[in-house]
């Protein structure tokens, strides 16, 4: 993992209530980088996301809306966070219904600037 | 419309070996008796296998049925039977528009306009899926595409407009522009969205959002996370918040990017209640 993937997954795992974060390959929802807590499987975890932020994508560009820029899905037990970092990696974080999304995101929009080109 | 489905039964009934069946499972289509079409339309093609304009009739009414994969078969059927056939290449558009391929649905579109270069409905068609293509993740290099034109059958499915639809969510802002309720299935229950143009994207947008409901549904149970309650994308120039909405059915809120997500989601919870009261008080 590079120093720069690696100390972004760090500041996002800070987060309250936050279960794991990882950088994932936006085509393939391939993971690149992660930093999970036991027992939550990454592949699963970058496969979903990355298909969850296809289809909404293509749902926002049909209705005019644009590039998406970051997707979260609240569930009863928890949230999964994408931010797109352009131009093919997405940043995923899993987190427990405790997490302050708001933080969450700001760190997360965060990373996924550092590393555009 | 009762009296053409009168005379097409008593014209079969006449003469059982008559390709009028296709007329009258299209008109019991139309009319929303499915079951009944598709009883009509399986046994004239049982007796016309080779008959193109049953297959599409078919392939209709799976599509109305929900049944995409049997669509496909149909409208497959059609262009093996007459190949550029452009009712099924719209047709083949729609189902793989609704199963999230929109690399196929634009190729579909865009034999549809090699063959017609004025067909004006499915030049709108293909830019919206390729306005859908350009997102992160899914394929951004599509092929431009020949010139202009009109009408577009298979896309339109389900043709109504904003303003014939149940006026469930009037009292909120933008009620038929930017509101939708839809089914599992992709149907448009109620409301609208307006593209950026103007034009009515509803049935695109529901279609699309089937697959949505789906994938979250899916990344809820695989995840542990349990049943998922909202989704929402931050994008250039607006928000959406997709919720689901009672049994079966699904919201689409569409706000500008000025509402604070908070907000949005606030409205979207609002509206979402509104929708549920209307779908209780239909028995859904």
């Amino acid at each position: 993992m590079s120093d720069e993937l690696g100390r972004a997954l760090d500041r996002i795992s800070r987060v309250r209530g936050m279960r794991g974060s990882m950088w994932v390959s936006a085509e393939d929802g391939i993971p690149v980088a992660q930093l999970l807590m036991e027992g939550v499987s990454g592949k699963a975890v970058a496969a979903l996301a990355a298909s969850l932020v296809r289809k909404i994508s293509g749902t926002a560009g049909a209705v005019g809306a644009g590039r998406v820029r970051f997707v979260q899905m609240e569930a009863a037990g928890g949230t999964l966070l994408a931010a797109l970092a352009p131009p093919d990696l997405l940043v995923v974080a899993l987190a427990d219904s405790r997490v302050n999304i708001g933080l969450a995101r700001i760190e997360m929009m965060r990373a996924a600037a550092a590393v555009a080109p | 419309m009762a009296e053409d489905i009168r005379s097409l039964t008593a014209a079969l009934a006449r003469d059982p070996s008559s390709l009028v069946y296709a007329e009258l499972a299209e008109a019991l289509r139309r009319r929303g008796q499915r079951d009944e079409a598709l009883r009509i339309a399986l046994h004239g093609l049982a007796r016309h296998p080779q008959h193109v304009h049953g297959h599409d009739v078919l392939a209709r009414i799976h599509a109305d049925l929900g049944d995409l994969d049997r669509a496909l078969l149909a409208w497959s059927k059609v262009l093996e039977l007459w190949p550029g056939h452009p009712g099924a290449l719209k047709g083949v558009a729609f189902v793989r528009f609704r199963q999230g391929d929109v690399v196929a649905a634009a190729a579909a579109l865009e034999q549809v306009l090699a063959l017609d270069p004025t067909d004006a409905a499915a030049r709108r068609a293909l830019e919206t899926v390729r306005r859908g293509a350009g997102a992160v993740g899914a394929p951004a290099a599509l092929p431009v595409a020949p010139a202009p034109a009109e009408a577009q059958p298979a896309l339109e499915a389900g043709e109504a407009g904003a303003q014939e639809r149940p006026a469930v969510f009037s009292g909120f802002d933008r009620a038929t522009a930017d509101i939708l309720l839809l089914d599992e299935r992709g149907l448009v229950l109620a409301g609208g969205l307006a593209g950026a143009d103007g034009a009515d994207v509803s049935e695109l947008a529901a279609a699309g959002l089937a697959g949505v409901s789906g994938e979250a549904k899916r990344t809820g149970e695989y995840l542990s996370l349990g049943a998922w309650r909202t989704l929402v994308a931050e994008a250039e120039t607006a928000n959406l918040v997709v919720a689901p909405a009672g049994e079966g059915a699904l919201l689409l809120v569409r706000r500008d990017r000025s509402m604070p997500v908070g907000l949005a989601l606030r409205f979207a919870e609002r509206a979402r209640g509104t929708a549920s009261a209307w779908l209780e008080g239909q028995g859904a």
